[in-house]
């Protein structure tokens, strides 16, 4: 099942040295790429059909082409390795075992959209990574592939990298944007989209780093070698996370398209302790949970995710057996939400701290019925009333839950009535 | 004028001004978009939500208000049903964590929140855990104190200090519904227009030390004034009120919008002079040492000025052109020399590139357009060569030392026509007690050659004359108002066009060259 575009290199010791990389193939693609006019690799990549990697799962080569032309302002670059959204964790192993991947990727992509000035936006808890990281970047500039001369070509292109400071909202492209230009992170209000006035109000790109290490294949080897893979909508290949429930939790990179609950049988050795599935969450905590009815149908792409009401989001697939207690889930996932929420729209601000506390009243015994039901128009009454997803990121899971498993909320709700009975 | 376009309101078609967001189009014909962060000063924000309105047949078909353009065809919802739910949605958000203190908030009555509420929810609260407790009281310096509970954290307050007046003592910290606006740690309010804060806040997060607990804000009337503060004239709203047994007394004044003048700010050293029109004023008028009826006193400064030699007269720089004209007409009349002289209003350097000038009077370009001499010899050579100075107003001890003074006026009658009781009306032989700005009507003359006309805004238990009677009492020739205003019409090409009540409310701007002109 599995196909090695991006993890080819991830078991190969020392892969993140330069020496080791360039063995592998590091940074061949560059005497091709600057043979190329800027419009034709975009078109490439337009043509390969590579899609956003980030969550929403956007073509990567359409978002380039929105940049607007000769506006006499530089481009930016933004990478995206904030990868914070619970449960993905796939962009860390690109960072520490194959980051000359990602370098090259940057190197393709500046030249594509006309940057000089790339930066690479790390999530600040990544220590281990933003090390590996920073000696590869330092390697590549000891090397020539990065500075004044782009491997001896007149292209000129630094790479800055930026940590972020443990916010989650930080991963989304205009909170991001705004923690760079050293302000709170807090989305921005769009229109003006990025690609017309992002970083210091210039034009700018921002993709995630599984995108931009996924271009060097494509240069490579054309875009129908990347179109092999994959459906026809969403093609190549893609890191997935797995873990919760199953025997063998891990990365696993495989072409998009796969059945899922094939890939949690085949690849991570199925539900745990022989126990019965109970739901999954498709692609990292902010998407719909799955019962195991609708888990058999759904193929791991981004049409039969929608089809199924949930998202392909970031490929962090969790599974979780029969002993899961979803109220308790949910108070988590409201828990981290209510957390990063960067407290400026109101509904997000407010609501999400109210969805907490009714759903810990919930557990602790202390809930009606009424306050199941009000958690559930809470999710509707925030929903897309603020200036980012995050609050959406939210509630649209939690509604998952209270619809697909309302039977358990119900029963803590009893628990209070017969405790009031008793109490009578 | 700006162009106009055509766009539909609830399928109703209106006509607005182009260029404008959607809360300021629509706004300008009657209909409220509601809204707490955005202000027209402060520029749109977007975080309150609570301006989000529908565009049919739009991508989005949901947007802030604040931010969206008025365009022609447009056609914007405010009255569907899911417009309403979610006003009503985001009123029970902003509501949820914040306290029911309302009979005891300074802002009730003026509050945002409250009108909303009344307006666009009305629902009963279905706030049934634990509300988030923040910081209360706090004192953010400058008068400014503020509550965190009530806040709806909207950051006009900081968008205030990081763009108009560029100090960015406030911010907002923490995220979620933890988030608050504070200061840093011994780092408070340190600017000249802080108190701003307090008008710019929809809710009661911000007060005002000085006014708050004072009154009620539904029991004060509210009447437009020019502040006298400094030339520059900032447009106001002078809030009073009379109690029961107990005179009118002004309780605050706030800045008035005026576009070409102050815009919608004003300084807080403005914003507190209103103190100077209730306290140390001087009420009674006195001969010598004794305290005798105004009539008395004004009918022995005419027998002073008839048997007077010389006489010099003094002038106000915050006189009113009608009182200035009127004083000058009774100068002339009687031969007297007429001073402006007022060096020690001009505060040099204590002017900003904002608001404040250095000029601490409301009415120089008056004196200057009147052709008024102002210089230092002028009025020295008037003085030394007079038995009798008849002083309007003119607050000396600015401009002298106290022995400077009195060796300057030691061989001279004075009589002082004053509105406060200061040194000067302590050394004049003769005191008559005279109206502040507050309590008559005039026009003046900013540092810009903005003309500005104001009404008489106060009506004393007692209330005293002005400035332009006493004069027009001692003999001056204008005795009512309608020839003083016809003098100015004169003196005042721009105004011949304009009946004294027909002076724009923004003011006339007169071209440079007509000052220059009259002056020389």
């Amino acid at each position: 099942m599995e196909v090695k575009i991006l993890s080819a290199n991830f078991d190969t010791k020392d892969a993140h040295k330069i020496k080791v990389a360039k063995k592998h193939g590091a940074y061949s693609t560059l005497d091709k790429l600057f043979s190329m006019k800027p419009e034709d690799v975009t078109d490439l990549v337009k043509n390969s059909g590579l899609r956003g990697r980030g969550g929403a799962g956007f073509p990567a080569g359409v978002k380039w082409s929105f940049l607007p032309k000769n506006t006499g302002k530089p481009v930016y670059l933004t990478v995206n390795s904030d990868e914070s959204e619970p449960a993905t964790f796939k962009d860390r192993y690109i960072l520490v075992k194959d980051p000359h991947m990602m370098i090259e990727g940057i190197i393709i992509c500046s030249y594509a959209i006309g940057c000089h000035d790339a930066y690479i936006y790390i999530r600040g808890e990544y220590t281990t990574q933003v090390k590996a990281l920073q000696a590869a970047i330092d390697e590549a500039y000891a090397a020539g592939y990065l500075g004044a001369k782009v491997a001896g070509h007149d292209f000129k292109l630094d790479v800055t990298v930026h940590r972020g400071a443990g916010a989650y909202v930080c991963g989304e492209e205009t909170a991001l944007l705004e923690s760079i230009e050293g302000k709170k992170g807090q989305p921005r209000s769009k229109p003006p989209f990025p690609a017309v006035a992002g970083l210091y109000g210039c034009p700018t790109i921002i993709n995630n780093v599984q995108t931009i290490a996924s271009l060097p294949f494509i240069l490579k080897n054309g875009a129908d070698a990347y179109k092999v893979h994959g459906t026809e909508k969403s093609p190549g290949t893609h890191l997935f996370g797995i873990s919760g429930h199953v025997e063998k939790p891990g990365m696993y990179e495989l072409p998009l398209g796969l059945p899922l609950l094939e890939v949690i049988d085949k690849m991570a050795g199925g539900v745990w302790k022989g126990r019965k599935l109970k739901g999954v969450i498709p692609g990292g905590s902010s998407t719909p949970v799955l019962l195991p009815e609708e888990a058999k149908t759904v193929t791991l792409d981004y049409e039969s995710m929608a089809a199924h009401k949930t998202m392909f989001g970031s490929g962090g697939i969790v599974v979780l057996d029969e002993t899961v207690d979803m109220v308790k889930l949910v108070k988590n996932l409201i828990d981290f939400y209510h957390h990063e929420s960067c407290g400026q729209c109101t509904p997000c601000r407010e609501g999400l701290g109210w969805m907490l506390k009714i759903v810990k009243k919930i557990l602790a015994s202390d809930g009606t019925i009424d306050d199941v039901n009000l958690l559930r128009e809470l999710c509707d009454n925030i929903e897309m009333k603020t200036v980012c997803v995050l609050s959406a990121a939210c509630t649209m899971p939690v509604r998952s839950y209270l619809d697909k498993f309302r039977h358990e909320f119900e029963a803590y709700v009893a628990t209070n009535d017969s405790l009031a009975a008793e109490a009578k | 004028m700006a162009d106009k376009i055509k766009l539909f309101v609830n399928g109703v078609e209106v006509e607005v001004e182009a260029g404008k967001n959607l809360i300021d189009a629509v706004g300008a014909v009657g209909i409220e978009i509601p809204h707490l962060c955005y202000h027209p000063a402060l520029g749109a924000d977007g975080n309150c939500r609570m301006c989000l309105v529908g565009i049919e047949d739009g991508r989005p078909p949901l947007v802030p208000a604040c931010k969206t353009p008025a365009q022609e065809g447009m056609k914007v919802l405010l009255d569907a049903e899911h417009i309403k739910k979610i006003q009503h949605d985001v009123m029970e958000f902003e509501l949820i964590n914040h306290p029911t203190d309302c009979p005891v908030c300074d802002q009730a009555g003026e509050c945002k929140l409250q009108d909303y509420y009344m307006s666009y929810d009305h629902a009963k609260s279905r706030m049934n855990v634990p509300q988030v407790v923040k910081g209360k009281k706090m004192d953010f310096g400058a008068g400014v104190v503020h509550d965190q509970e009530r806040c709806v954290v909207c950051g006009r307050c900081v968008r205030f200090c990081r763009q108009i007046t560029k100090t960015g003592e406030l911010g907002i910290i923490n995220r979620t519904d933890d988030a608050r606006v504070n200061i840093f740690p011994g780092r408070p309010l340190a600017n000249r227009y802080a108190i701003n804060v307090v008008d710019l806040c929809p809710v009661g997060a911000m007060t005002s030390k000085d006014f708050r607990f004072k009154q009620r804000v539904w029991f004060l009337k509210k009447a437009p004034g020019i502040c006298h503060g400094c030339s520059k004239g900032c447009n106001i709203t002078i809030d009073h009120n009379r109690e029961k047994y107990k005179d009118d007394i002004i309780y605050r004044f706030r800045p008035r919008l005026n576009e070409q003048v102050n815009g919608y700010f004003m300084c807080d050293e403005g914003r507190l002079s209103y103190k100077k029109e209730n306290e140390g004023r001087l009420t009674e008028a006195r001969l010598g040492t004794k305290v005798r009826p105004i009539d008395d006193v004004l009918a022995a400064c005419s027998k002073e000025m008839e048997q007077a030699a010389k006489i010099a007269i003094l002038l106000s720089p915050n006189c009113s052109l009608e009182q200035m004209v009127t004083v000058q007409a009774l100068a002339e009349k009687i031969g007297a020399a007429l001073s402006g002289y007022s060096e020690g209003y001009i505060k040099t350097g204590d002017g900003d590139d904002y608001l404040i000038q250095d000029d601490k009077s409301a009415n120089r370009a008056g004196l200057n357009l009147l052709g008024i001499d102002s210089s230092k010899e002028g009025f020295e050579k008037a003085v030394q060569e007079a038995s009798l100075l008849l002083n309007f107003n003119n607050d000396l001890t600015l401009s002298y030392q106290e022995n400077e003074l009195t060796k300057l006026l030691k061989d001279t009658k004075i009589v002082a026509v004053a509105a406060a009781a200061n040194q000067c009306t302590a050394m004049a032989d003769m005191a008559i007690p005279v109206a502040s700005f507050s309590e008559y009507a005039g026009t003046l003359i900013n540092c810009d050659n903005i003309l500005q006309h104001f009404a008489k805004a106060i009506t004393k238990n007692e209330d005293l004359a002005d400035i332009c009677t006493i004069a027009a009492r001692l003999g001056s020739p204008l005795q009512n108002d309608n020839e003083r205003y016809s003098v100015l019409q004169k003196c005042i090409s721009a105004l011949k066009e304009f009946g004294v009540d027909q002076i724009p409310a923004e003011g006339l701007n007169l071209k440079k060259s007509e000052a220059a002109n009259v002056t020389a």
